[in-house]
């Protein structure tokens, strides 16, 4: 299914970030690294990042996987990326601080994030679909993992190879735009015409009670 | 006389349905979705979740990796008894999740509040959650099991006490928008199954919500009219917010609007939203007086 879509080379390179398109497809092959809140706060707050060289491993991938380990070691039961929007108190600095070119995960982020992307050269990149199962598939070998024992199996760092990973859609480009504040502005409008027909008052608001 | 390994066993067989499996009523909403729906990457979000699904189904994984908060709601009839009193429910459905864990069908999600440690198996006070409710005159217990996702309880839960002055003009504008706002950027994993309690004291309207968010089979209305009347409504304006799956353009936004309502104070009109997202994970196990144990994905 991904054969015919554009594939990425990881760690990413500022020009083909500049170059990617708001709502392009595009898939990665490479090197990535995940993790969650608990890796922006301790990272951040206490200057604790995993040791790995963030030039080679530059793909932020927002995850907390569930693993299964076996006989021949760790597998990958399923991935789905989670909602990037709760990283965004420390995402800026973090995608500053190491350099970060590509961040995968679900939807948005906020203008933070979307300016330091832009400063970088840099993307982020959504799913499409609820999809753990499917990028599992891609995900040619569990390299390394940090931080198991003080973080648990969802929060530690996971280093995963990966080929033709995706699909995803480029929700944030390296220009700063931000396909889903583009779209937000639509249902604004929209939700102000249905509100207008279900008959609610222009000018309505909530009883208060704390005038 | 129920025994409590013949309900662990059954709350950890429907835990894993519920894990792998979409309920028919969901599979076949999602596919209505994507009949309807005319935006290309809403369209692409659905195929690809139903292909997830089905990957799943075929034992390669979960529906959704974020198995979020483990929960079972279940129903005693006035005649059913539980081996070692109805307390053994507790225990059973934490040694359910627990082993659910250990084999990878329920993701270690649920961590202690402030410290925020984990302790691996989503067992700890306060979950897994079990709500018991009495109803009928039966000898039987029916459970269902509900892993909600974390998108759809983080980003999906919305309360407000309104005044009566605020009247259908509040509901609709408060209900609206929480859809417009979970709905934003996907975060409560669109097409979603829209909860709505009115009514009740907080917490009961909360968990209103909740039940027709989780428990409601799909495409059934209120049984009273003016409530189902409302519903509609709420439905169809909520399909024209210009938003599909996963939070794209497009009409998909929601699978359905489900309202359920209290009696509540003379003074008060609480009203409550509680999403399901696309998934919508929930596995039934009916179990009889006599231990026999069947398992269903179709709700009642």
């Amino acid at each position: 299914m991904n054969d015919t879509i554009r594939d990425l080379t990881l760690p990413l390179s500022e020009e083909d970030a500049r170059g990617l398109q708001l709502g392009e497809t595009v898939t990665v092959s490479g090197l990535v690294f995940t993790g969650r809140s608990l890796l922006h706060i301790r990272a951040i707050e206490q200057g604790i990042v995993p040791p790995i060289d963030f030039s080679a491993i530059n793909c932020f991938f927002h995850v907390g996987p569930v693993m299964r380990e076996t006989a021949a070691g760790w597998e990958v039961v399923s991935i789905e990326p989670t909602s990037s929007i709760r990283f965004e108190r420390y995402s800026p600095a973090l995608v500053r601080t190491l350099g970060l070119r590509t961040l995968i995960g679900k939807t948005t982020m906020g203008p933070g994030t979307a300016e330091a992307l832009r400063e970088v050269g840099g993307v982020h990149l959504s799913k499409i679909g609820v999809c753990g199962n499917l990028l599992r598939r891609q995900v040619k070998r569990v390299v390394e993992v940090h931080f198991l024992e003080e973080l648990g199996k969802t929060e530690a760092t996971w280093v995963y190879e990966v080929e033709r990973f995706g699909p995803f859609f480029v929700d944030i480009d390296a220009h700063g735009r931000n396909y889903f504040a583009e779209l937000d502005d639509l249902s604004r409008e929209r939700l102000a015409a249905v509100r207008r027909e279900l008959g609610v008052p222009e000018d309505f608001a909530y009883t208060e009670v704390n005038p | 006389m129920i025994d409590r390994d013949t309900i662990a066993s059954a709350m950890y067989e429907a835990m894993r349905l519920a894990a792998t499996q979409l309920p028919p009523d969901v599979e076949a909403a999602l596919e209505a979705a994507l009949d309807t729906e005319s935006d290309p990457l809403a369209r692409r979000h659905l195929q690809v979740s139903l292909e997830n699904a089905r990957a799943a189904q075929d034992g390669e994984g979960l529906v959704c990796a974020d198995t979020g908060f483990p929960l079972f709601f279940i129903a005693a009839g006035a005649r059913t008894e539980v081996a070692g009193g109805f307390g053994a429910l507790h225990d059973a459905a934490a040694e359910a999740t627990a082993r659910a864990t250990a084999d990878a069908y329920l993701r270690p999600t649920m961590v202690d509040p402030l410290t925020r440690v984990n302790p691996g198996d989503n067992v700890g006070p306060g979950m897994p959650r079990v709500l018991l409710r009495f109803e009928g005159e039966g000898a039987g217990l029916e459970i269902v099991a509900a892993p909600k996702g974390g998108g759809s309880e983080i980003f999906g839960t919305f309360y407000r006490m309104m005044y009566p002055s605020d009247g259908e003009a509040g509901i609709l504008t408060f209900v609206l928008d929480a859809i417009r706002d979970g709905c934003y950027a996907g975060k409560i994993c669109p097409p979603a199954i829209v909860g709505v309690g009115i009514g009740g004291t907080a917490d009961l309207c909360m968990e209103l919500a909740k039940e027709a968010a989780v428990l409601r089979p799909i495409g059934q209305p209120n049984s009273d009219a003016n409530v189902a009347a409302l519903e509609r409504k709420l439905f169809d304006a909520a399909r024209s917010l210009g938003i599909g799956a996963m939070g794209a353009a497009g009409t998909s936004a929601v699978m359905a609007v489900n309202v359920e309502t209290a009696v509540t104070h003379t003074a008060a009109l609480p009203v409550a939203v509680n999403a399901q997202c696309l998934v919508g994970r929930r596995w039934r196990a009916l179990i009889s007086a006599d231990g026999q144990v069947r398992f269903t994905g179709d709700p009642t």
